[in-house]
């Protein structure tokens, strides 16, 4: 067991990581070896108190005789109460403060260096797993680790050596049968450990088709699926039932099959003890010690079983968690200061795609000129978020550079190119916070009159003034006092007044009513004044005031020019164009 | 409470045969250290030396037979235990699932389906932890101390006063103390969900964040909360901890006072002997691992009924009564609404009012509006979501009320306006409408939403992510398209089911759809005047009324709603 424990990586890392709280993992150590020297000494002065109830002849004085001892005693129950509170106090405080909290802390610094296209892959749920519950089991494996295995060993070993001192045969004998009981719940551990495993996964799945189908409820009902998902579900539900019982029931026999390894103990010690005290002489006083001491040393012994169980599963967890720590960063280039910029943009033989197999983008060359207003069309699912990655520099070109006044990007920091875009997507994110926070998200040291006038430009002065604390109001994203498209405009308002040179404006299809999408569509012309801007259309209106339109077809760029140059090549713009007047 | 004790009566004579093991089980382990005191005295203090040795060989044996026992008995009972506690929870979620399928729509509102899921989920999760516990062990605990209580009073009454009055002392500790951690963990579960909240927030808004360089300050305000909720969980974590060392405590002195007036009465010669108090200690030690099991499971005890108090919620809800089901009823696909009005429960404003419309077999129909319209509530009464409040529904000139739920679903083939898919494969997702479709309807209805290419692709085994997770949104809803398609009911209701498509894609799709359906009536909700216009008949609807109903036509020409909505969408352009 202990060999297998040094081989394997994931528990070493655990271990190692424990390092920052080293000390007051140490300090609890001291504070478990008051608690052994209680605990091995309490029986034994209690021991003596009763001894000398026994030995009461009849003389006077024996309830005086009684009360030092038991003061004592008094004294080390109180202690041993008190060590173990203030163990469990200090463990607690080390483990949830400076254990946990760090790790969850560093998985939050990791996410701000992690490339989108983990984030984009990843689900939310899946990271937040394993920054809430995997390092929760981590921390709750090293408290017992501190908890039971140190003090459990060092239990054992003061034990063994007192046991040792009194008689090495009869130590022997109960030292010898450790390991045994020691390996025999290991195994059965390993041999839970599958079905265990089995069972996450079937929960996992139980979890999966509820969500599904709550959510799908509607769907469900207009298709009369009713009767089908249950099936569904009942069939998994059968399967996990199994599963649990047997996968809890493997679990279980560890504890008592330890007592009977225990009982085993003790009968050899009964055995031997006697053959000892009639062949050889062993006062009977030796063999009732050592029997006192096995119970104390089968108790560390169970714990310590239970939590070698309990290590396989926060293996899985570790794991889980060191994987997120050591993914690939994004690479940090050199920051330039801010300077004007003038916001040409130049695609130079650009290829990208996002898996290998599938090239999307080859040999995109084109230049846009400072102030220029692109539109980006094209069928849904045909590449046009692509445009907005590449310049965010969200993703990086496989081949081929992008240059914003003449330099290439690759060059300069992330955070310096993106400072010189503003952004407004069609996905509107707002945090929570107050009205004023969100709008100055990109300019957080504006002022409440730079707020306002921004936002009075862009229409949403009024709007906002009708909240119940006006600027100051929290908002989130599903807070219900705004509608969509009045999120949309705090967007815009947030975009204006970052105040940048270059603008990525996404624009919105449905979900806003037609007066307040008037609004949005006069504050983002209004936005767009001045800037090189791209724009993912929707629109027709937006299509044709654009001074070029990049046409995209399944990743490819199949087009580049004015509406009317478009429309007169024919091709795939024109039968788009068109094709809104053919539905029938 | 007692709604879910009935999920345990079939499996009453499992439990008690448990118990009784455990008990057995028990028994036996105290009995050990018995026999092993009787090796010392019969064998080693009292005995011949000559008959010495088997003496003691025949208590191993006897100890070995205890042993064997007490193996066999507490592994048949934990057998029972998990299969009574693993029962339970199956029959408890297989009815909550069920259950939550018979729910009206407003109550599965109010409860929300995320707390459903926690419910269906999380909350059994935590019954089934309790009811293993309490069958396991819990069950035998009050058998210790009870047992222990009554023999220390049939060895003395005046020892087993000091631990009488040591008892509810204990329990008055533990149930004070027990509500304090009960407020302290739900307001550590209430910042874990804080901060839970926050980083889901940060990863939706990556991109903002990252565009406006805020990581930093993501970054630090995640922090703050993750500290905030360490000292909640510590604190509710440190009040926890202090309940087994301050019971331990106060039976440790019990013990001492037990020595020491046991002391005092043997020099008074009260005719107690040493005996007895030994014995006296020995059940307090029983009582006392007894009573710190006992106090777990108080503590536990709240977070047990809050759990089965929601479960409770769910089972007594209220289902939906309806008509009695009539196989093979189909529907020629007239629609009369009759004066219908629909007003949320808990809402003042009716989300449709006084909506009067009459769509004959084969009409085609588009609903134009802006968001609450009220154009996905009607969409929602005639699949009989929800009844009308007031007015009626009719369907081929019968009243929707009369007709089941099931059978006017039957007619409908629609797509909803969230896409909804299923996991699994895309072939399992299509047919649902109609299992028995062929081949060569199947692939028909891939060919008319458009979707034929990704299926040449990956195949209609392809798998299907929860909640499509690996299809975009436009995948996504042709697929949902593809199935409505596939149903081939006599009415056809697609809701906002064009959004994610552009102009192109939509329009090959509506042409064959158009052609497919000939004949059907035919329902379009949406957004996009491009999408409506070529009905036989648009319905223009704002806050929850009819504003105006005719062809695009005539509605250009006095529909002002209308035509605001067409120039603001097309910039006024003809083509």
């Amino acid at each position: 067991m202990k060999k297998h424990l040094t081989l394997d990586p994931i528990i070493r890392r655990l271990v190692a990581s424990t390092r920052p709280i080293c000390r007051y993992l140490l300090l609890s150590a001291a504070l478990s070896l008051i608690l052994i020297a209680c605990a091995v000494a309490a029986p034994k002065l209690l021991g003596a108190q009763v001894d000398k109830l026994y030995a009461y002849d009849g003389a006077a004085g024996l309830a005086a005789s009684l009360t030092p001892g038991l003061l004592i005693l008094g004294g080390i129950y109180a202690a041993q109460s008190a060590a173990r509170y203030a163990n469990s106090y200090l463990l607690n405080h080390a483990v949830s403060r400076y254990y946990s909290a760090d790790l969850r802390i560093r998985i939050s610094e990791k996410l701000a260096r992690l490339p989108i296209s983990y984030l984009d892959k990843t689900p939310a749920g899946d990271i937040l797993d394993r920054m809430q519950e995997d390092v929760s089991t981590m921390g709750s494996t090293v408290h017992t680790i501190v908890e039971v295995l140190i003090t459990g060993f060092l239990q054992l070993l003061i034990i063994s050596l007192f046991l040792f001192f009194t008689d090495w045969r009869l130590a022997l004998v109960v030292v010898l049968l450790a390991p045994a009981s020691m390996l025999l719940s290991g195994r059965l551990a390993t041999l839970g450990e599958k079905h265990w495993q089995t069972l996450f996964e079937q929960g996992g799945e139980l979890y999966a088709v509820t969500e599904e189908c709550y959510t799908n409820f509607a769907v469900t009902k207009a298709f009369n699926q009713e009767a089908a998902m249950q099936q569904r579900y009942d069939a998994l539900n059968t399967a996990h039932q199994k599963t649990s019982a047997r996968a809890n029931f493997l679990s279980s026999i560890v504890q008592p099959a330890i007592v009977f390894v225990d009982a085993l103990a003790y009968i050899a010690i009964a055995l031997l003890g006697g053959w000892l005290i009639l062949c050889r002489g062993m006062a009977v006083g030796t063999v009732v010690t050592v029997i006192l001491y096995v119970r104390q040393f089968s108790s560390p012994l169970e714990r310590i079983a239970f939590t070698f169980g309990e290590l396989q599963q926060t293996k899985a967890a570790a794991k889980r968690v060191f994987d997120l720590l050591d993914l690939p960063e994004e690479p940090q280039g050199k920051a330039v200061p801010a300077g004007p910029v003038r916001g040409e943009v130049r695609f130079s033989h650009v290829d990208f795609s996002y898996t290998p197999d599938k090239p999307l983008i080859r040999d995109l060359d084109l230049t846009i000129r400072p102030g220029q207003n692109v539109a980006i069309v094209g069928p849904t699912g045909a590449g046009k978020t692509t445009i907005v990655n590449l310049l965010m520099r969200f993703y990086d070109p496989d081949a081929g550079s992008i240059l914003i006044d003449g330099e290439d990007v690759a060059a300069l920091s992330r955070a310096s190119v993106r400072g010189m875009f503003g952004m407004v997507l069609q996905d509107t994110w707002l945090f929570r916070g107050t009205v004023a926070e969100n709008v100055a998200y990109g300019k957080p040291e504006a002022t409440r009159e730079e707020i306002i006038r921004a936002c009075d430009r862009v229409y949403c002065d009024h709007f906002i003034r009708t909240l119940p604390q006006g600027y100051d109001t929290v908002i989130s994203e599903d807070s219900t006092a705004l509608s969509a498209g009045q999120k949309q405009l705090l967007t815009i308002a947030r975009a204006l007044l970052a105040d940048r040179q270059l603008l990525i404006l996404d624009e919105a299809t449905s979900n806003v009513d037609t007066r307040t999408e008037i609004y949005i569509q006069k504050a983002m012309d209004k936005l767009m004044k001045g800037r090189t801007c791209f724009v993912i259309a929707h629109r027709l209106s937006t299509i044709m005031g654009a001074d070029r339109i990049l046409v995209v077809r399944d990743g490819q760029i199949v087009g580049f020019g004015t509406h009317r140059e478009l429309l007169d090549k024919g091709g795939f713009y024109h039968t788009l164009y068109y094709s809104q007047y053919e539905i029938r | 409470m007692r709604n879910l004790l009935h999920y345990l009566s079939p499996h009453r004579w499992r439990i008690l045969a448990a118990t009784l093991l455990m008990a057995v089980s028990a028994v036996c382990e105290l009995l050990l250290p018995n026999l092993m005191s009787q090796v010392l005295d019969k064998g080693l203090y009292g005995a011949a030396e000559a008959d010495t040795l088997p003496v003691i060989l025949a208590l191993g044996w006897r100890m070995l037979v205890l042993a064997l026992v007490s193996l066999a008995a507490v592994l048949l009972g934990y057998r029972l235990v998990f299969q009574v506690t693993s029962g339970f929870t199956r029959s408890l979620r297989s009815d909550l699932f069920a259950k939550v399928h018979t729910m009206t729509f407003e109550e599965l509102g109010r409860i929300g389906v995320s707390n459903l899921v926690t419910r269906s989920t999380h909350d059994v999760g935590n019954l089934n932890w309790i009811v293993s516990m309490f069958c396991g062990s819990a069950l035998i605990i009050p058998l210790m101390f009870l047992g222990g209580v009554v023999m220390c009073l049939r060895k003395d009454t005046g020892l087993s006063l000091i631990i009488l009055v040591m008892v509810p002392l204990v329990f008055g500790g533990v149930l004070l103390l027990s509500r304090k951690i009960t407020g302290l963990w739900e307001l550590s579960d209430d910042y874990c969900d804080k901060q839970n909240a926050l980083v889901r927030e940060r990863i939706r808004g990556i991109r903002v964040i990252r565009a406006f360089d805020r990581e930093q300050s993501a970054h630090e305000g995640i922090t703050r909360a993750t500290r905030i909720m360490a000292d909640n969980i510590i604190r509710a974590n440190v009040s926890m901890s202090l309940i087994d060392p301050a019971i331990t405590l106060l039976l440790n002195t019990a013990a001492l006072l037990v020595v020491y007036v046991g002391g005092v009465r043997l020099e008074r010669g009260s005719g107690l002997t040493a005996g007895d108090v030994f014995a006296v200690l020995q059940y307090l030690a029983i009582i006392l691992s007894a009573l710190v099991s006992a106090s777990f499971s108080i503590v536990m005890l709240p977070h047990a009924r809050v759990a089965a108090r929601r479960l409770d919620q769910v089972l007594q809800a209220e289902s939906t009564a309806d008509a009695i089901p009539f196989e093979g009823l189909r529907f020629s696909g007239g629609i009369t609404l009759e004066d219908v009005s629909f007003c949320y429960p808990g809402s003042e404003q009716p989300a449709v009012s006084h909506v009067s419309v009459q769509i004959r077999p084969g009409d085609k129909i588009s609903i134009i509006g802006g968001t609450g319209a009220g154009k996905s509530t009607l969409a929602a009464m005639l699949l009989a979501y929800y009844t009308p409040t007031q007015g009626r529904i009719l369907f081929d000139g019968r009243d929707a009320k009369t007709i089941s739920r099931k059978d006017v679903r039957a007619n409908i083939s629609a797509a909803p306006q969230k896409s909804q898919v299923y996991s699994g494969t895309l072939e399992r997702n299509l047919r649902m409408g109609r299992p028995d479709a062929t081949q060569a309807e199947l692939l028909q209805a891939l060919d008319i939403a458009q979707l034929s290419e990704f299926v040449d692709e990956h195949g209609l085994d392809y798998k299907l992510e929860q909640s499509g997770a690996n299809l975009s949104g436009g995948q996504k809803q042709r697929l949902a398209i593809a199935r409505a398609i596939l149903k081939q009911a006599p009415i056809y209701l697609f809701d906002d089911s064009f959004s994610a498509l552009d102009f192109l894609t939509e329009a090959k799709l509506r042409n064959l759809l158009g052609e497919k359906i000939a004949g059907c009536t035919q329902i379009v909700i949406t957004q996009r005047v491009v999408s409506a216009m070529r009905a036989d008949c648009i319905l223009v609807m704002d806050r929850g009324r009819l504003i105006d109903a005719g062809r695009h036509e005539e509605l250009l020409a006095r529909c002002p709603l209308y035509r605001e909505i067409y120039d603001s969408q097309t910039g006024g352009v003809h083509g």
